[in-house]
């Protein structure tokens, strides 16, 4: 099953979450007109993403992808979290 | 500072995103001294934001059958429509040391000489943050960044005299995933130069390098035989290949 979620962040960046998995979110992929530094952790949000059972919660989701070592640059951890979870749901 | 501005050289679009990853590179190393290049292309071109999917963005059957190459950039941001001549696209590649760290400060400075030029010639324009060149009637251009440890490339693309009509039939510029109505409206408004300034192409680029020389020291160049060769290389290997630009 293949599901998206977008978040256009007000004055900011759109954000697409697309999502694969059941039960748990089994691949993630973040795409957008984002900027992100350095460019390589995009691998690292998604993989951040990825594990998590559906029904995740917000917080968990922003606290995994806070973990991240990057700057997010026109979005910030609780939009990509807003996107998954729009994915999910 | 001193910058060496070099307004020559015609590539296709994959040498044009090749020659930014070896320019940041170089002046990163120290090999190639802070530069501001003017882009001159061959065909129209879609250049894609590094994190966008190629499909969400581009009629890709559209663009396929008028011969229009998308070429993935290195900097984030958005999808464009550019046609030789009809857009201004500059890049400046400088010593991270000579940029704020402040990305949002940044984007501001370093479109300044551009923006200074555009009002010496008549035209309201204007910073928007993050990264727009603004007029009252819409959007002139839009700026993107790629900061590396010791070195900041930043590229910008204004419309001079773009085909609006021809960017909103290569461009997907999806309504479903925009849910702000009024960004909506802005990102379709494109503001062109030439609708405002009765200014030629060559001298609002001319205006631009006077403008610059209140900022830098500038002295006029051209990119070396091998910092043209390693694009060349680049290109094919990477910026030419679908592998890169279908990545996503």
């Amino acid at each position: 099953m293949k599901r998206t979620g977008t978040v256009k962040v007000p004055d900011g960046k759109l954000v697409e979450v697309t999502l694969t998995g059941d039960e748990r979110i089994e691949s993630a992929r973040v795409t957008g007109d984002f900027f992100l530094e350095p460019p390589a952790a995009r691998a690292d949000l998604e993989a951040a993403i990825e594990g998590h059972p559906v029904a995740v919660d917000r917080e968990t989701l922003v606290e995994a992808i806070e973990t991240v070592d990057a700057r997010l640059i026109g979005f910030d951890a609780g939009d990509l979290a807003d996107a998954t979870l729009e994915a999910v749901r | 500072m001193r910058v060496r501005v070099v307004d020559s050289g015609t590539y296709s679009e994959p040498v044009q995103q090749a020659l930014e990853r070896v320019l940041v590179d170089r002046v990163a190393a120290g090999e190639v001294e802070p530069t501001l290049r003017f882009w001159y292309r061959e065909t129209p071109a879609v250049p894609l934001g590094r994190f966008q999917a190629y499909d969400d963005e581009v009629e890709a059957d559209y663009a396929d059958e008028r011969g229009i190459d998308v070429v993935r950039r290195i900097t984030g941001g958005g999808a464009m429509y550019v046609e030789p001549g009809s857009v201004i696209t500059y890049s400046l590649y400088l010593p991270r040391s000579a940029v704020s760290d402040d990305v949002e400060a940044s984007y501001a400075e370093l479109d300044q000489f551009a923006i200074d030029a555009l009002r010496d010639l008549g035209l309201d324009a204007s910073h928007e943050p993050l990264n727009d060149i603004a007029h009252p009637d819409g959007k002139i251009g839009g700026a993107a960044q790629l900061r590396t440890d010791d070195a900041v490339l930043h590229h910008t693309t204004m419309s001079y005299r773009l085909d609006t009509a021809e960017m909103l039939r290569v461009l997907r510029i999806g309504e479903e995933k925009v849910s702000d109505k009024a960004i909506q409206s802005a990102e379709k408004r494109v503001a062109r130069i030439s609708d405002h300034v009765d200014a030629s192409r060559r001298e609002v680029v001319d205006a631009m390098i006077e403008a610059v020389g209140d900022r830098y020291e500038t002295f006029e160049g051209e990119l070396s035989a091998a910092v043209l060769a390693d694009a060349r290389e680049l290109a094919a290997e990477r910026f030419a290949t679908d592998e890169w630009n279908r990545k996503l």
